[in-house]
């Protein structure tokens, strides 16, 4: 169990090439949590729900989105006010957190 | 559930009667209606078809009176951090939010529908015809019927594919069979004479008859609009159903769920005004042919005999909002929770009297209670949600009716979990902050807090396994999943996903009666008790 995570920590850590620390899947979750689950879930969204699923996708798809959200290049009422509360830190560990849930 | 508590203030009822007009001719025109029935589609099992409230706030001209249309727009399209409250946004169209908020702001609290005994007649449906053709025994692997245990799954939107009564083994964890129940599952009871028949009651107060071998629905009646009251008979031949929408309540028969009679609830309250009251807690006791039924505003507890014409003795005055309880000494003795007098009054069930009201706290939730024998006294457990800086849980002398102690806990507390064979009584912290997430252990012998577990979500409505040996506890609202502890060394053991998990009940609560009391203890009560079945 150890090892895997270890090892996507890593790849994470590397893979965002903007971040000077390495991601946190923890911290990743805690802001999973209080942002993003309520739409999209913690593991993933309910059958019944409009919002796309976040659960495995590609990390770096993930950062650039939420970078994408938060600058308002890419608009949406909702994610450009969410996304808009997310640090750096926060994007990258929500990323590395997201992209190793298995969906 | 926290969520469940409700006030009526007597004020706003009487404010709202001079807009009952206004309704009437706004309902005629086709908006009124389109978004009337998008209420009830989407808002109702939670805020009430009455917009009186329910698991959430009451949402009419007068409670959204001054309130910004943006925000409440916002709110509807992102849901509430921290609630129940899911995002709307692409579920329903902006004009439909925009609509349903102003919809909403010139809507009074209406008064109640009817469901009458006719309506719930014709609201049974049959999924098997035949209940001859269901397997002999269960159909998968288990040691003892004891070990299941049922979580109400609410689904994000409090219906939908993902409101669901989820059954599991809980020796190996594993999920054994899911009954779709259409909207939030919300208490899971057992028939205690004859193991394969479990009850779920809803959101929106259908009852689902399942069988726990096939793991299916059999049937289903809807007994009102709203409400968590549900009982069942020590004999497992009736169930008793309490509303808050409409102030009702029914016995079915518990085999064909057929309706055979409904009670009025009204009386008169402490203060001496007659009322019209909401349902509260329903009990089925092991000490005799009778259910006890709350009426949470008028303040009574009602012992309805099982006999010809169900007559009703009433026992008036217990307190002030009454709403939970559960039973000791055999069943003997209720102990039920009073809100607003901050108070659990304990009454014997044989004199049909009120022993005593005891110290509770502050808006003391007992959950489903929890007792323990320490020491050769036996100790009664009460959680309370804590509306002001008492937040602690009230342990009483049940042998003496006082109290022992009040254990500071970390916050508001609204249901304890206890077990013969385990050393701790969980509590569920619910103060709305990263508490939320936690329960404390309290140990049984010394009455202090000894650990808090971080199990995420909104934690709550912890229950122990029938044989002890694991704690399960929800990480309900958006953590998606039953989380399993070690009961001694509280380690994390497993974890069961589903979608906004909420109470859970283990089939061993037909044996002990209330969490925490020895199975064995009961049965030798039992045979000490005349005429008590086994």
């Amino acid at each position: 169990m150890k090892a895997p995570i270890i090892a996507s920590l890593i790849v994470a850590g590397l893979a965002s090439s903007v971040s000077a620390q390495a991601a946190s899947i923890y911290a990743g979750e805690a802001r999973a949590a209080a942002v993003c689950s309520q739409c999209h879930g913690i593991r993933g969204t309910s059958a019944d729900a409009p919002f796309p699923q976040l659960a495995g996708r590609d990390a770096d798809y993930l950062e650039s989105a939420l970078k994408q959200y938060r600058d308002k290049t890419r608009k949406s009422d909702i994610m450009n006010n969410i996304a808009g509360s997310l640090s750096d830190q926060d994007i990258d560990n929500v990323a590395a957190y997201y992209a190793r849930i298995k969906p | 559930m926290k969520l469940i508590k409700k006030r009526l203030p007597n004020a706003v009822i009487a404010g709202v009667a001079a807009f009952v007009l206004p309704l009437a001719v706004q309902a005629a025109s086709d908006d009124g209606q389109k978004m009337h029935q998008l209420f009830e589609e989407n808002c109702a099992s939670c805020h009430g078809s009455d917009h009186g409230g329910y698991l959430a706030p009451a949402l009419n001209a007068e409670t959204l009176k001054g309130r910004s249309p943006t925000a409440l727009r916002t709110i509807i399209m992102a849901g509430s951090f921290d609630t129940l409250m899911p995002p709307f946004y692409g579920k329903l169209s902006d004009d439909n939010i925009r609509g349903l908020v102003s919809h909403l702001q010139k809507t009074p609290k209406l008064d109640n529908p009817a469901w009458t005994i006719d309506d719930i007649k014709k609201s049974l449906k049959v999924y098997v015809k035949d209940e001859s053709t269901l397997p002999a025994k269960p159909a998968y692997q288990i040691d003892n019927i004891d070990d299941i245990i049922g979580v109400a799954a609410r689904g994000k939107y409090g219906r939908g594919e993902g409101s669901r009564a989820i059954f599991i083994n809980s020796k190996t964890h594993q999920k054994i069979g899911e009954v779709p129940t259409g909207t939030a599952a919300h208490i899971i009871e057992y028939n205690p004479a004859n193991p394969r028949w479990a009850y779920v009651k809803t959101d929106t107060a259908e009852i689902f008859k399942v069988d726990l071998y096939s793991m299916q629905a059999v049937r289903s009646v809807k007994t009102g609009y709203n409400g968590p009251g549900i009982g069942v008979s020590r004999d497992g031949k009736y169930i008793m159903a309490g509303s808050f929408v409409p102030h009702n309540a029914v016995i079915l028969d518990a085999d064909t769920l057929e309706p055979l009679k409904t009670f009025e609830l009204e009386g008169i309250d402490p203060d001496g005004k007659q009322v019209s009251s909401d349902s509260g807690m329903i009990i089925g006791t092991p000490f005799d042919d009778i259910f006890a039924i709350a009426l949470e505003n008028a303040g009574q507890v009602w012992v309805v005999d099982l006999k010809e014409g169900f007559p009703v003795t009433r026992i008036t005055n217990v307190g002030h909002h009454l709403h939970d309880a559960f039973l000791t000494h055999g069943g003997q003795k209720l102990m039920i929770a009073s809100y607003d007098d901050s108070i659990v009054a304990a009454i014997d069930l044989k004199d049909r009297k009120i022993i005593k009201k005891l110290e509770a706290g502050c808006v003391p939730h007992v959950g489903g209670g929890s007792a323990v024998v320490v020491d050769g006294r036996t100790l009664g457990f009460g959680t309370n949600f804590g509306d002001c800086d008492k937040t602690v849980v009230s342990v009483w002398d049940l042998d003496k009716m006082e109290v022992v102690k009040q254990i500071p806990v970390d916050g508001g507390t609204e249901s304890p979990a206890a077990h013969a064979d385990a050393p701790y009584v969980a509590v569920d912290i619910i103060s709305k902050d990263r508490r939320a997430r936690t329960v404390q252990l309290i140990d049984k012998k010394t009455l202090e807090v000894v650990k808090t577990l971080d199990v995420g979500g909104h934690a709550y409505f912890p229950e122990y396994s029938a044989d002890g040996k694991f704690l399960y506890i929800s990480a309900g609202y958006s953590g998606d999943e039953v989380v399993v502890y070690d009961s001694v060394t509280l380690q994390k053991v497993a974890t069961v996903p589903m979608e906004s998990p909420a109470g859970i009940f283990s089939h061993g609560r037909v044996r002990y009666m209330t969490r925490g009391l020895s199975p064995d203890e009961l049965a030798q009560r039992d045979g000490n008790l005349k005429g008590a079945k086994k």
